[in-house]
């Protein structure tokens, strides 16, 4: 049989027809879908390390107490904890009638149970649990008292170890013990709200609710690295949230109709930091910066509200500190943008221009394509710096490979542009980049006494009065003379569709317990 | 021809080999990968720790010649972000891009023979300048601009395909679960038609030329003419003298850009939200899982060189002219 060409035409489109139809399937009202920009990787509670992954996983295993937007600990699993008196263990009580995802009972011998695996030395974990949490509180070992009550002990009294013992991923034991590593990266046995239904490594991930809580039946993570194509996903409905929303697309997501842009003031604390080794005061620049005097003045030299309306898409109020608002020192306000001043104090600090116009030259390193806009940031702050007499040598590197080893060294600079994470829950918590000289997140080498020898009095203080006494002193050293050149916290960008009321959380944490239909 | 095919794999093995070597270097000149597993908090005695749980603080030449050993073992190793056996999660993510690749390369081919015999048929002709002009704007237009403008345009404005995503058809057809993987045929076709066009476009444009050009060639041979002279129809002088033997190039072509496209089609993929090997490498790279890059590299190189072999042979088919090098043909 042979086809005329309009007979072949209109076949072929009849099949494209049907395609298209089959293809096409209706959003479902009890499931919402969330659109994260980077792939997740594991599912082992030991291994988890990046925000996207423990936002999935957050969802799958439950805590001992949780954390709430507004920063606050409450009760998850356990519904009361004490504390010894020396501060050094920590017992739970947990809630009766707990299971885990395959009906397993969960006791004080699970959470034991948890603690102890994650902290193996044989299992290797290098997840954000066992590589920052257990070394921060100086996790010992986790033992059952009973069924309902488990210790948790740890070194020495450590005043934010109860809010990081909140970010262990509690699990049952029988279950991961009949479980090969292999199997528990993929298959996770959680106590959350949620279980794992599928995960189609690359593309999504599909959790289907087993305790009431929670408005949806099905929470599906769809892994959408490209930002145009979230947006597409997000303006043509497919997708409810979604995260990293690109500042230049904020119009057009808020001109679409079907969906908004949620812009929260994050925790991540954006500055630029002085490096004061004794390497960095050697080189050019790094002996001017070694002068509290000279760091002051520089204060004064970067417009930040600026930068935040221009390249943030939004106002921001200028960091005082290291602190997230609202645990800041509210006795201290913003330093002001006033070039004069800057310059004026530059003089005094001894540090004129020269004839060729420049106080000083000095190196800056940044990395890129880590932060919102972070390359025109600092090309920004850059061209303030130049503005005052800074004869800047910039430069920008490529973030995990050559970047991110200086950080870990503790070499960039002399200036460095760099934001790292904070939290709502605890000034200490924000504070402890700087816990010691040498910690491994005191980038800049400040050594202060008027900071450092605080410590020990900040962490065994009796009351919180006197505690919020010593904070606000410290950080107001930090304010004076400190090693940052104050910038913002980084403004996070959430798409959200017209379709579900949701709240985004200062904190990056992304969770949909509370999201609802319209 | 048994001792060519033999002397060929074993040639293929050495290339593998190189190619891991290459990949691994390349991996390690980017610096420690150890920073890219830990904390962003994590002390320096923390980063040591997962140093040594990681295998990175062993000199280079002994992380490669164990990986080397493990591989004579079928070790591939495994995935340093996945914890899983690399060459699982890869063999996981190929199906996807078989797919893809596939879906571009029938629908470039259906257009650009019909469109390569048009224009050579009609030389100098409206017809032959439209058809080359069209091919060159294809060949230039790079693959994710196309892909963002057809996710604009047929995802977002005229909502006709989806902007992402994808839905198996190999993965079940392979497992033996029919009943699915024909079910999901309509899906999975409505989901390939957006990047199929972005993969596809570069090598529609690539063999309606190649097509056009070979076919120009023959049409001026003498047995063509003599053909002709005959007086035989010129639509069996088209199809059974002169497409049968410009098919040679295009035949070589096609082999090879199978391989091309298979490895090619990273930044479609990553578009299009589309789980392949593409994407998957894509981000192996970015989190320096050197296990995982060598597993996917070795695929790719393996599947490249298979089908150079397959090429060759199938070429001594279909021209008896061609003899292999020492064999008998």
């Amino acid at each position: 049989m042979k086809l005329s060409t309009p007979t072949a035409c209109a076949a072929v489109a009849g099949l494209l027809g049907a395609v298209v139809l089959t293809g096409c399937t209706e959003r479902s009202e009890d499931t919402i879908v969330v659109g994260l920009s980077a792939d997740i990787t594991t599912f082992e509670p030991g291994m988890i390390s990046s925000r996207d992954n423990a936002n999935i996983a957050r969802h799958i295993f439950a805590s001992l107490f949780t954390l709430t937007a507004d920063g606050e600990h409450v009760p998850e699993l356990a519904h009361t904890l004490e504390i010894s008196d020396d501060g050094t263990a920590y017992v739970y009580t947990l809630s009766e009638g707990l299971t885990c995802h395959d009906g397993e009972s969960l006791t004080a011998e699970d959470v034991a149970y948890t603690f102890n695996r994650i902290a193996d030395p044989a299992n290797r974990f290098t997840g954000n649990t066992p590589g920052f949490v257990f070394t921060s509180i100086g996790f010992e070992s986790a033992e059952a008292l009973d069924d309902l009550r488990v210790q948790i002990n740890i070194a020495q009294k450590n005043p934010i170890a109860f809010g990081l013992m909140t970010e262990v991923y509690i699990h049952c034991k029988d279950a991961y013990e009949a479980m090969s590593l292999d199997d528990a990266a993929s298959n996770p046995i959680g106590s959350g709200a949620y279980r794992l239904a599928s995960w189609t490594r690359g593309s999504e991930v599909v959790l289907e609710k087993v305790r009431d809580l929670g408005n949806f039946q099905r929470v599906v993570w769809r892994i959408i690295p490209e930002a145009s194509t979230r947006t597409a996903e997000l303006i043509a409905g497919n997708v409810d949230i979604i995260t990293n929303v690109v500042p230049e697309q904020i119009e057009t997501i808020d001109g679409s109709g079907r969906a908004h842009v949620q812009v929260v003031r994050g925790t991540r604390r954006m500055y630029l930091g002085f490096n004061l080794s004794d390497e960095h005061a050697r080189m050019p620049g790094g002996d001017a910066i070694q002068d509290p005097a000279v760091r002051r003045a520089l204060q004064y030299a970067v417009d930040v509200p600026t930068i935040c309306r221009q390249l943030l898409s939004g106002e921001c109020e200028r960091a005082t500190g290291l602190v997230n608002p609202p645990n800041d020192n509210p006795n201290l306000t913003p330093y002001p943008y006033d070039a004069e001043l800057a310059e004026r104090l530059l003089d005094e600090a001894g540090w004129p221009r020269g004839d060729d116009g420049m106080r000083f030259a000095i190196r800056m390193q940044a990395g890129q394509g880590r932060y919102v806009n972070d390359v025109n940031v600092v090309l920004a702050i850059r061209q303030y710096l130049q503005d005052v007499g800074l004869d800047i040598d910039l430069e920008l590197m490529e973030w995990a490979s050559v970047y991110t080893p200086l950080l870990r060294e503790r070499s960039m600079g002399p200036l460095f542009f760099l934001g790292t994470g904070g939290g709502l829950w605890s000034p200490i918590y924000d504070m402890t980049d700087m816990a010691q000289v040498g910690s491994g997140t005191n980038y800049t080498h400040w050594s202060d006494p008027r900071w450092f020898d605080r410590w020990p009095e900040l962490v065994n203080v009796g009351s919180p009065e006197e505690q919020r006494s010593i904070i606000n002193e410290m950080l107001q050293v930090f304010y004076d003379d400190g090693p940052w050149l104050h910038l913002y916290f980084q403004p996070d960008f959430y798409g959200v569709s017209s379709r579900v009321s949701w709240e985004a959380r200062r904190d990056e944490h992304v969770e949909v317990f509370e999201a609802a239909l319209k | 021809m048994g001792a060519y095919i033999v002397r060929r794999l074993l040639q293929s093995v050495i290339v593998v080999i190189g190619v891991t070597l290459v990949s691994f270097l390349a991996l390690q000149a980017g610096g420690d990968p150890t920073y890219l597993f830990v904390s962003e908090r994590a002390s320096l005695e923390e980063i040591e720790a997962a140093r040594q749980a990681l295998g990175f603080d062993r000199p280079l030449h002994v992380q490669y010649l164990s990986f080397v050993g493990d591989l004579t073992r079928g070790d591939f190793g495994q995935s340093l972000s996945y914890r899983q056996p690399a060459m699982e999660i890869v063999l996981e993510a190929l199906p996807a891009t078989i797919e893809l690749t596939l879906f571009a390369m029938i629908c470039a081919l259906l257009l650009a023979i019909p469109l390569g015999v048009l224009a050579a048929i009609n030389r100098g002709t409206a017809w032959d300048g439209s058809i080359t002009t069209m091919s060159m704007l294809g060949q230039s237009i790079p693959s994710f601009w196309m892909g963002i403008m057809m996710i604009l345009f047929f995802g977002l404005y005229i909502r006709l395909f989806p902007i992402s995503g994808h839905v198996p058809f190999l993965a079940p057809l392979m497992a033996g679960d029919f009943g699915t993987a024909f079910a999901n045929l309509p899906r999975t076709i409505y989901h390939l038609v957006l990047p199929g066009i972005a993969v596809g476009t570069y090598s529609l444009a690539r063999n309606t030329r190649l097509v056009r050009s070979s076919l120009l060639e023959v049409l001026e041979q003498d047995y063509v003419r003599t053909a002709r002279s005959k007086g035989l129809p010129e639509m069996r002088v088209l199809v059974h003298h002169a497409l049968r033997n410009a098919w040679l190039p295009v035949v070589t072509i096609i082999g090879l850009e199978f391989g091309f496209l298979l490895g090619g089609v990273v930044v479609v993929e990553t578009v299009f939200s589309y789980p392949g090997i593409g994407r998957l490498l894509f981000a192996a790279i970015n989190q320096r899982d050197i296990p995982l890059v060598q597993a996917g590299v070795i695929l790719l190189a393996g599947i490249f060189t298979l089908l150079n072999l397959v090429v060759d042979l199938v070429y001594v088919r279909l021209d008896p002219r061609v003899k292999l090098a020492g064999g008998r043909g």
